[in-house]
C-alpha cells in the first residue's frame, strides 16, 4: 500500500525533468493518480498500519488526505492556464511540478505520521519545497517573501522541534524510543513522570504550529507571502500545507488534554481568541482578495483549533474540510476576479459573459456567502455546533461569566468579518464599472469538483463518517 | 571534556554574534558545528549508542565541512556583500548576551530539574537556541540569517542530544536530509537570482 501511495508521486517528480512537450501536458494528471490510491487506503478498515508503527493510516488522516487530494486535483487544473493569467516559463513550471511532488511526499508522511519525529521531517519538507513554489513568481516582492518564509517558515518549525524533543525527553523514561509514537503517548499520558515538562514542549510545539498558520504574532507574514506568490501557490497553502500542520495539532491536543484538560484549553482558548480579535480588524481593512481570503483563512483555522479543544470533534472535522474546498476554491477565483488589476474590488463579479461566465459568477457567490457561514453552508453546521460545545465547555468550567463573555466576544468579531464579507460581495456586484473578463474550462472544472465536495459533506453519510471519527 | 566542548560551542555561537565578515561568520560556524560533532561522538561512545556515533560523524562531515565550503563557494560565486554589519550595536550585543544567558538559565530551571543527565546542558542547549535566533534576527542580510538558521538548527540538535540522550537515528538522518534539501532550495534561490543579475 505504501508503494502504492508513493508511486504516483515519484513518477510526478521524475515526469517533471522532461522537457517533452507532451509530458508537461500530462503533468496535471498526476494530481488524480495520487487520488487513487488514497481513495482505496480510504475504503481500508482502520487503523491499517503502512510501515509499522511509524506510519499509520486511521480514520482522522485518511480524512485530511482525501480532501487535500482533491484541493490537489482543483489546484494542478487551475495550473494548466497560468501562463494566460500571468507571466511564466516552461521551465518554472516544470520546477513547480518537481516542488509540488516533493511537497506531495512531505505531506504524505507529516499526515500519515504516527511519530513526532515523522511528522516534523515530513512537514520540514513540505515546507521547504513551498519556498521554491512561492519563488517560481518571478517578482521582486515574491523572491523577497520566498526568503522570508524560509526563515520565518524556519523559526516555526524549529520551535515545533523543540517542543517535540522535550516532549519526547518527559515520556522517554517510561516509554524509550516510544516516546516518540503519538499512540504510545496518548496510552500512557496519564503516567509521564513530568507532565510538566509534556506541557512545556507541548506548549512550544503549538506556538510553532500556529505561527505557521499564521496566529498572532505574525498574523500578517503568510497574507503578505500569499499575495507575493502565484494564486494557485496561496491554494495550496490554504487547502493542504495547513491541514497537515492542524492535523498535526490534533495529535499533540489529543495527548495533552489527558495530561491537563484544563490547561489545554485555557492555553488555546486565549491564543485563538487573541488571534481571531487581531485577525478580524486586518480583514476590516484587506484592500484585495488574496489578503482578503488569507486573513480569512487565520480566522477559520483559529476556529477549527477552539471547536477541537472545546470537545466539538465533529464541528472542528466539519469545519476543516469546508475551509479545506472553500479557501483553495475563492483563490483559484481570485485569478479571475483580479484579471483587471489587484484592487479592483468593485464590480469584480461583474462582466462575465456566457454560460461559462454566468457559471463562475453563480460559483464564487455561492463560495463567499459560504465561507461566512450562510445556510446551507457546511460552516453554517459546523459553527453551529461548534459554539454549542464551547458554551457546553464553559458551563462545566469554574469560570462561566468569563467564558460566556469570551464567547460573546468571539461572536461580536466574528460579526465584523461577516459584515465586511457582505459589503465586499455588494461591492463587487453592484459597484464599479463592467468590464469584460474570461473564464477558462480548466478553471471552472476546478471550482466545479470544489463545490460537489462540499455537497458531498453534506451528505447524511458523510457527517455519520465524521461523528464516527469524533 | 564534554564541558568544554560544549563550552566552546556556546563561545563560537557568541563570537559569530559580533562577527562582521561572512566568510568569518561561516568560519565559527564551522567551528560550532565541529564542537557539536567531537560532543555526539563523545557522548556516542561513552553511552554506547551507534546511532549518536553515527550523527556526530554525519555532522563532522556536512556542518563542519560540506555546508560551510559550500556557502563560502556561492557567496564567492554570488558576489555576496561580506561586510555583514549587525542591526545591533555592538556595545548593546555585550549587554544582550550575558542577559539571555542569566535569562534562559533562569527560564531552563524547572525544565532541567526534569531531565535526565547534566542539567546544565539543557541550560546551554536552550540559551544558544536564543543567541542563533538573535544572529537570525540582528541581521539584514540573508546570507548571516541562513547562517542563524542553521546554528539554529544545531542547538536544537544540541538539546536532543543532552536532554533526552539522543533522538532516535531515524529522526536524526530525517534531520540531516531536510537540511540537504534546505541547502538545495537555498542553491536554487541564489540561482534565480544570478540569473536575474547576468
Amino acid at each position: 500500500m505504501i508503494l502504492m501511495l508513493f508511486a504516483p508521486i515519484l513518477m510526478m517528480f521524475f515526469a517533471s525533468f522532461s522537457r517533452n512537450a507532451k509530458v508537461m501536458r500530462y503533468l496535471p494528471l498526476g494530481s488524480f493518480i495520487i487520488l487513487l490510491p488514497i481513495v482505496r487506503l480510504f475504503m481500508l478498515s482502520k487503523p491499517y498500519p503502512l510501515w509499522g508503527d511509524l506510519l499509520v493510516a486511521d480514520d482522522l488522516d485518511t480524512y485530511v488526505l482525501l480532501v487535500s487530494s482533491i484541493v490537489g486535483i482543483g489546484v494542478t487544473l487551475a495550473l494548466m492556464r497560468l501562463n494566460r493569467r500571468v507571466e511564466v516559463s516552461a521551465r518554472a513550471l516544470r520546477r513547480f511540478y518537481r516542488f509540488f511532488a516533493l511537497f506531495w511526499m512531505g505531506l504524505m508522511l507529516s499526515i500519515l505520521a504516527n511519530h513526532m519525529g515523522l511528522y516534523w521531517i515530513g512537514l520540514e519538507m513540505a515546507t521547504l519545497s513551498t519556498v521554491y513554489m512561492i519563488r517560481s513568481n518571478d517578482e521582486a516582492a515574491a523572491r523577497k517573501e520566498a526568503w522570508n518564509y524560509m526563515i520565518v517558515g524556519a523559526i516555526a518549525i524549529s520551535l515545533l522541534l523543540f517542543g517535540i524533543i522535550l516532549i519526547y525527553a518527559s515520556a522517554k523514561p517510561i516509554l524509550g524510543e516510544d516516546a516518540m509514537l503519538f499512540d504510545a503517548l496518548k496510552a500512557h499520558a496519564g503516567s509521564i513522570p513530568s507532565p510538566f515538562l509534556f506541557e512545556m514542549g507541548f506548549a512550544i510545539a503549538t506556538v510553532g504550529m500556529f505561527v505557521k498558520m499564521g496566529f498572532f504574532p505574525m498574523n500578517l507574514w503568510l497574507a503578505n507571502i500569499e499575495r507575493a506568490s502565484f494564486y494557485p501557490v496561496a491554494a495550496l497553502f490554504s487547502g493542504i500545507l495547513e491541514s497537515a500542520v492542524v492535523v498535526g495539532f490534533f495529535r499533540f491536543s489529543d495527548i495533552a488534554q489527558l495530561v491537563n484538560r484544563s490547561h489545554l484549553f485555557g492555553f488555546v482558548f486565549a491564543y485563538a481568541i487573541l488571534t481571531i480579535f487581531i485577525v478580524a480588524f486586518l480583514i476590516y481593512r484587506a484592500k484585495d482578495f488574496m489578503r482578503l481570503f488569507s486573513l480569512s483563512g487565520i480566522e477559520h483555522m483559529a476556529l477549527i483549533v477552539l471547536f477541537w479543544v472545546s470537545g466539538g470533534t465533529f464541528a472542528a472535522l466539519l469545519h476543516f474540510g469546508a475551509h479545506a474546498f472553500l479557501k483553495p476554491a475563492l483563490f483559484l477565483s481570485t485569478g479571475v476576479l483580479e484579471s483587471q488589476g489587484r484592487y479592483h474590488i468593485a464590480g469584480a463579479l461583474r462582466g462575465y459573459r456566457g454560460r461559462g461566465g454566468a457559471l463562475f459568477f453563480f460559483l464564487v457567490s455561492l463560495f463567499l456567502l459560504a465561507i461566512i457561514s450562510l445556510p446551507p453552508s457546511p460552516m453554517f453546521f459546523s459553527e453551529l455546533y461548534g459554539f454549542g460545545a464551547m458554551v457546553d465547555t464553559a458551563t462545566q468550567s469554574h469560570h462561566l461569566l468569563a467564558m460566556i463573555g469570551a464567547i460573546l466576544l468571539l461572536l461580536g468579531l466574528l460579526g465584523i468579518i461577516f459584515y465586511r464579507f457582505v459589503a465586499i460581495y455588494q461591492s463587487m456586484k453592484y459597484e464599479g464599472q463592467e468590464e469584460s473578463k474570461t473564464v477558462y474550462g480548466s478553471e471552472l472544472l476546478a471550482l466545479l469538483i470544489f463545490t460537489a465536495a462540499l455537497a458531498a459533506l453534506l451528505l447524511p453519510s458523510s457527517m455519520a463518517f465524521l461523528r464516527s471519527i469524533a | 571534556m564534554i564541558d568544554f566542548l560544549i563550552g566552546l560551542f556556546l563561545a563560537s555561537l557568541i563570537t559569530a554574534l559580533f562577527t562582521t565578515r561572512l566568510y568569518r561568520l561561516l568560519m565559527w560556524y564551522a567551528l560550532n558545528s565541529l564542537t557539536l560533532g567531537l560532543l555526539a561522538l563523545l557522548m556516542g561512545s561513552r553511552l554506547h549508542d551507534p546511532a549518536l556515533l553515527i550523527s556526530g560523524g554525519l555532522t563532522l562531515i556536512l556542518k563542519a565541512v560540506a555546508i560551510p565550503w559550500f556557502l563560502k563557494r556561492l557567496a564567492g560565486r554570488m558576489h555576496l556583500v561580506r561586510q555583514i554589519r549587525p542591526n545591533i550595536k555592538i556595545q548593546y550585543a555585550i549587554m544582550l548576551v550575558p542577559a539571555i544567558l542569566v535569562f534562559t538559565f533562569y527560564l531552563a530551571e524547572p525544565i532541567t530539574h526534569m531531565v535526565q543527565g547534566n542539567a546544565n546542558y539543557v541550560a546551554v542547549s536552550i540559551s544558544s537556541l536564543f543567541l542563533a535566533l538573535l544572529l537570525m534576527m540582528e541581521h539584514r542580510n540573508i546570507a548571516p540569517k541562513i547562517v542563524g538558521f542553521l546554528s539554529l538548527e544545531n542547538s536544537l540538535f544540541l538539546l536532543g542530544t543532552t536532554a533526552t540522550g539522543g533522538m532516535p537515528m531515524l529522526v536524526e538522518l530525517g534531520i540531516f536530509f531536510d537540511l540537504l534539501m534546505a541547502i538545495v532550495v537555498i542553491n536554487l534561490l541564489f540561482a534565480h537570482e544570478e540569473r536575474k543579475l547576468s
